[in-house]
């Protein structure tokens, strides 16, 4: 593919091809909060035998930011579309879809509306809803997504950039100026900010039950973002699914127990 | 002692021989911030006093939990998501800004440098990390914050009514207006849909401009807002049946949670509807929906000045007793069909006729009656000619019609059907005050001269016609231009 022009898709989502281009499609997205190099430790190891797919939400790492509409980014469904408009642009079907966190949801929209592009859904840490309601624990309130925003406000566009060297003594020291908005992650401060309103706001427990596709739960232990109860009703859910309780820990199996996480996809899809 | 499990020894000591190891202890705890060294997934194995201090517990009761339960929900959040990721991908994070939530349940907001150190041989590594108070800065800040966020907020309110306002006044056509109205509203509202329907002349709603995703569906916001002449909002899906009974499942099967539509109200009477709908709950707060119809009277406003525009443009070139084309439109069609005649050699006939008799109606029965003679005679003609010819009042009692593609056959038979009309009994008028119709044709075509003028034309056609009317009225003089 060298040569050959990027469809306008696969520029938008920045969509990167790996691995054994006649193996079976494995798809990763990456959630809030970063980019496609949420899977750099996980993704390679299924190059041999899996024709590797990853790409970056808009707004996030290389994606094209000139893409995004905030209406239409102002719900899970229109990240789907995107997800959707991957798999139609590559011709991917049967594919194994690997979504961490908030991606672990539009996987679940994108496969509940076409089902004869999926074959697997790996859901790691999802959650459909992070809001408490009077019969549900999210395990947030609306609340703490307003103090989520002061934290990205603070730490994008408030004052830790200019503030945060004063403070720790080291404003002379410009080869550490470059904090979060740069180096890694990327991600635009205003759509990030958006982003994380549709993530933490969204209720999509409803669209569980319309997953037709076979489906992995992957929960870590002491996940504060995606509780243990919230994945196992997320696998109670979806009908044909299965629930696993990792060994790991916290909310990033991929980037703190690669192996463990690699093991477990595995042996799933057998 | 170090604070950590009771298996694992302290950091080795470091080089300096003149501080004893208690030296660095103490160094260690009592250290200008708080010091925190975790597994590689986040739990927490040593903790230096300082930070111990800072959060309000004691060293040993912070071993083994993770450093994220040390943190406020919303930091929590952030942590995990973002300043995590970024802390393993890059080895390194600083200048971090997370609030910690103390033993006591109050909040201290913190800077925090972190950094991992790999394990050796595949083991799993640790990450270290520094955390500076900044409560002071943080307090300074987070007021400047919510200030200007405040101010964003009605600014964004502020700028999107202006926004609006211009691009509203520099529509010139209805078109313009509602795209204009359908793009104010959704960026207003980072709507996934939004758009205007008009009430067109069959008393329908009518997609006037944006994108509306729910055009077949029967039942529909827009049509509740018009019935009830004022906003309708639905937060979510859930409650969408207790206002429009089958919104509920109309709006999941198009993948929407959320609506809201404003009636678009002209003097009290509704002209259309601005509806947005939205791919998530969606609680519009009070100055949202104040906001929504800020804007709708507004386009409310400009799209009943534009319609009135057209009236007058429409009043401009239209005779008003009788509706027919007036003296300048009808000058403007001939110029246009002059053109196109030198242009195809197609032929034309420009018919002007005069009402013999109608002097004497006036006289006798008077002007209301002469008024209602030209009306009645309007009618007929728009009766005897096709819908794509033009009729014109060319004043008094004389008009002009002008037949494209007539040669002089289908101009005789033309002429003698208007003669035949005209004569017939008219409404108000005495059978002793007889009317009929002196016709003249101007006949164009192939051998025109490209030099005539309209004015030429209509000379040539109302000569004709005066050769009818003085040769004994009520027939037909027929020139070739």
């Amino acid at each position: 593919m060298p040569t050959e022009q990027l469809s306008s898709v696969r520029q938008r989502n920045n969509v990167t091809v790996s691995g054994n281009m006649t193996g079976r499609p494995m798809v990763f997205a990456h959630g809030f909060g970063c980019s496609q190099e949420m899977w750099s430790a996980v993704a390679p190891s299924f190059e041999e035998d899996y024709l590797v797919v990853r790409y970056d939400q808009v707004g996030a790492g290389e994606s094209d930011l000139s893409a995004y509409d905030a209406g239409k980014y102002d719900s899970l469904h229109g990240y789907a579309d995107d997800l959707l408009d991957i798999l139609d642009d590559l011709d991917l079907t049967d594919a194994v879809f690997v979504g961490h966190s908030v991606s672990a949801m539009i996987g679940v929209l994108a496969a509940a509306r076409r089902p004869e592009r999926f074959g697997a859904l790996i859901l790691v840490g999802p959650s459909p809803r992070y809001i408490n309601t009077e019969d549900y624990v999210g395990g947030f309130e609306q609340q703490d997504i307003d103090s989520l925003l002061d934290a990205l406000d603070a730490n994008y566009l408030g004052w830790s950039a200019a503030m945060a060297p004063l403070i720790m003594g080291n404003s002379d020291r410009p080869a550490l100026g470059d904090t979060l908005t740069e180096s890694f992650c990327n991600v635009d401060p205003t759509i990030a900010r958006h982003f994380a309103r549709v993530t933490f706001l969204s209720d999509n427990r409803r669209d569980l039950r319309n997953v037709a596709t076979p489906a992995l739960v992957l929960q870590c232990r002491e996940d504060i973002i995606a509780p243990t109860a919230v994945g196992r009703f997320v696998a109670d859910e979806i009908p044909n699914s299965s629930f696993v309780l990792m060994d790991a820990t916290g909310h990033c199996p991929n980037l703190s127990a690669p192996a463990e996480l690699c093991n477990k996809i595995r042996a799933y899809l057998g | 002692m170090l604070t950590s499990d009771s298996s694992q020894t302290g950091p080795a000591p470091l080089a300096g021989a003149e501080h004893p190891v208690a030296d660095f202890e103490d160094l260690f705890h009592n250290a200008p911030c708080g010091y925190v060294v975790t597994t590689n997934d986040g739990v927490i194995t040593t903790t230096n006093t300082a930070f111990a201090t800072m959060t309000g517990y004691g060293c040993h009761e912070l071993v083994g939990r993770r450093f994220a339960d040390l943190l406020t929900p919303g930091s929590q959040l952030f942590h995990e998501t973002r300043h995590f990721p970024v802390l393993h991908l890059r080895g390194r994070a600083d200048e971090i800004a997370l609030v910690l939530q103390r033993a006591d349940g109050t909040h201290l907001p913190t800077l925090v440098n972190s950094f991992v150190v790999p394990g050796n041989d595949g083991a799993p590594g640790e990450i270290r990390i520094a955390v500076f108070d900044s409560t002071e800065r943080r307090d300074y800040e987070q007021d400047l914050l919510e200030a200007r966020r405040a101010a964003e907020s009605s600014e964004s309110y502020v700028r999107a009514l202006q926004q609006a306002s211009s691009a509203f006044t520099l529509a010139d056509t209805e078109e313009e207006l509602t795209t204009a109205i359908a793009e104010s509203i959704r960026e207003a509202f980072t709507a996934t849909h939004a758009s205007v329907l008009l009430i067109n002349s069959d008393g329908d709603l009518e997609l006037a401009a944006g994108s509306h995703p729910l055009r077949d569906a029967e039942a529909t916001i827009e049509a509740a807002a018009l019935a009830f002449g004022r906003t309708v909002a639905v937060s979510n899906s859930d409650m969408a049946d207790s206002v429009v009974p089958g919104l509920t499942e109309t709006l999941r099967e198009a993948r929407l949670e959320a609506a809201c539509a404003t009636p678009l109200l002209d003097k009290g009477k509704p002209a259309g509807v601005v509806v947005c709908y939205f791919g998530r709950e969606r609680h519009l707060a009070d100055n949202a929906i104040e906001l929504m119809e800020t804007l709708a009277r507004q386009s409310a406003h400009v799209l009943a000045r534009l319609r009135l525009q057209e009236q007058l443009a429409e009043l401009a070139l239209n005779d008003q007793l009788t509706g027919l084309a007036n003296r300048k439109l009808l000058e403007e069609r001939l110029d246009q069909t002059l053109a196109t005649v030198i242009r195809t050699q197609r032929a034309v006939a420009v018919l002007f006729l005069d009402l013999d008799g109608f002097k004497v109606v006036n006289d006798v029965c008077g002007h209301v009656v002469g008024d209602s003679v030209l009306q009645q005679v309007s009618e007929r003609l728009r009766s005897v000619v096709r819908t794509a010819d033009t009729i014109g009042r060319y004043g008094g009692d004389e008009f002009v019609i002008i037949c494209d593609d007539t040669d002089a056959d289908a101009a005789m038979v033309i002429a003698d059907r208007i003669r035949a009309v005209v004569r017939e009994p008219l409404v108000g008028v005495p059978d002793s005050c007889p009317i009929s119709a002196s016709v003249g044709v101007a006949l164009l075509g192939a051998g025109t001269n490209p030099a005539v003028s309209s004015d030429n034309v209509l000379q040539l056609a109302d000569a004709a016609m005066y050769t009818s009317k003085n040769a004994g009225k009520d027939r037909v003089t027929i020139v070739s231009v």
